[in-house]
């Protein structure tokens, strides 16, 4: 009786064990390019907000207890470092009328429209989640409710960070410029010639591809958006190339370019419209 | 019965906190190292109670991460089925184990969950780097003994 249980229980086990496999098989073949499971994360928003928030609160309280913590003398280096920055930037910024002005001017005799208009920009907190190691993803605290829509551009104080890819109620997901399947279209700034620059799934480099063996390209170059992608609006920095590797057997070169933005480090991100 | 819905709320409460542990987020370097915590606590879960924390607990479980992560749906849940399947299929002898040994077990346990999620890596594209995956695999084994203590613990005073 007993040995008749226990295989009722093994055989049990193994229908399941192939029906479960099967089901997760042919999960993964649909949803491999995540369309399914956006749909499952926005219909239960509500649900998985809440536990984002509460993996979230340790590191919240953490951050809170240290500025706690930092004494008083930090504040003040802290504070005179900021003061220095602010300064510096606000020379900077006295700057930015006359430039506008001499580059509408410029866009006049040059007879195109002003592509740089004053654009809406919405400062979002990173969900701070240990999303896949892999995913190069990120989650962000604004969602439909603040009209966020796909396809929406992110950046940082120091350059572009990639673009909304899902818009739930609460929160979106952004598919950071270093995800495999990510691409988009550069402009070198001192040649002023088109690169198209892809992801590696590495935070740290990006690749510049189809440069051809006997392009002007050089370390250190700029490369900014073109704003010819349709997605990204033109002339944010995107990064600097950093490597330049040149073999003979190939028809192209292979450029490393060093993201300018801070892609593992940030707290807040824009998002612009 | 009461102690059936013990079990079954306790298991709940267990997986939920491993759920939440396992996104926790952690600096960029440790990221990709962290053990999966929700994944051990479903082997200790099977190993005591195998007859109630199964192959639906483990798929449920691997659904649930697959939303959370933003991975596609089916990687996670595959993977714990499959490691779930192999305690139910070894857990009368790993229970008999010294803790040592129980490490070991934990090891061979492990190897297929990360080989197929490696497999699948390289099926959808997904980038990964070896050595994270073989040091996320020492860090389980090393925090085995620690966790196996705690559940055992819980388990004693909140299923019996």
């Amino acid at each position: 009786m007993k040995n008749n249980l226990h295989f009722r229980q093994s055989h049990i086990i193994s229908i399941k064990l192939i029906l479960f496999l099967v089901i997760s098989i042919s999960f993964l073949l649909i949803d491999k390019n995540l369309e399914l499971s956006n749909k499952i994360r926005n219909n239960s928003s509500y649900l998985i907000k809440p536990i984002y928030s509460t993996a979230e609160a340790p590191l919240k309280i953490f951050n809170k207890l240290s500025i706690y913590i930092d004494s008083m003398q930090d504040l003040i280096k802290k504070n005179k470092i900021l003061e220095k920055k602010v300064f510096i930037q606000s020379g900077i910024i006295q700057k930015i009328p006359l430039l506008k002005e001499e580059n509408k001017r410029l866009r006049k005799l040059l007879n195109s429209s002003e592509s740089m208009a004053d654009s809406k920009i919405i400062i979002a907190e990173l969900i701070k989640v240990n999303l896949s190691p892999f995913s190069n993803k990120i989650v962000i605290d604004k969602g439909e409710k603040n009209n966020l829509s796909l396809g929406q551009t992110v950046i940082d104080s120091l350059g572009l960070i990639g673009q909304v890819s899902e818009v739930n109620k609460d929160f979106s997901i952004v598919t950071l410029i270093t995800d495999p399947g990510h691409a988009l279209l550069a402009v070198n700034t001192r040649t002023e010639k088109r690169v198209m620059v892809s992801g590696t799934g590495d935070n740290r480099y990006l690749k510049a591809e189809y440069v051809s063996l006997n392009e002007d390209v050089i370390e250190g170059d700029i490369l900014i958006t073109s704003g010819l992608d349709n997605i990204f609006p033109e002339g944010y920095l995107i990064g600097v190339i950093s490597k330049i590797n040149k073999k003979i057997n190939k028809d192209f070169m292979e450029v490393d370019v060093r993201p300018s933005s801070s892609l593992s480090t940030n707290q807040e991100v824009m998002i612009l419209w | 019965m009461v102690i059936f819905n013990k079990i079954h709320l306790t298991a709940i409460t267990l997986l939920f906190f491993g759920t939440i542990l396992n996104i926790l987020p952690f600096s960029e370097a440790l990221v990709s190292k962290t053990p999966p915590i929700l994944l051990l606590i479903l082997i200790y879960l099977s190993l005591a109670f195998p007859n109630q924390i199964n192959l639906t607990y483990a798929f449920i479980s691997g659904l649930i991460m697959d939303i959370l992560m933003i991975t596609p749906l089916g990687y996670n849940a595959l993977c714990y089925t499959i490691t779930i399947y192999l305690i139910l299929l070894y857990y009368p002898q790993i229970r008999l184990q010294s803790n040592w040994n129980k490490m070991f077990s934990l090891l061979i346990i492990l190897m297929p969950y990360f080989f197929i999620s490696t497999v699948v890596n390289s099926m959808l594209n997904i980038e990964y780097n070896i050595l994270d995956v073989c040091i996320s695999v020492f860090i389980s084994i090393l925090i085995w003994p620690g966790l196996f203590g705690m559940l055992r613990f819980i388990r004693q005073k909140y299923t019996s």
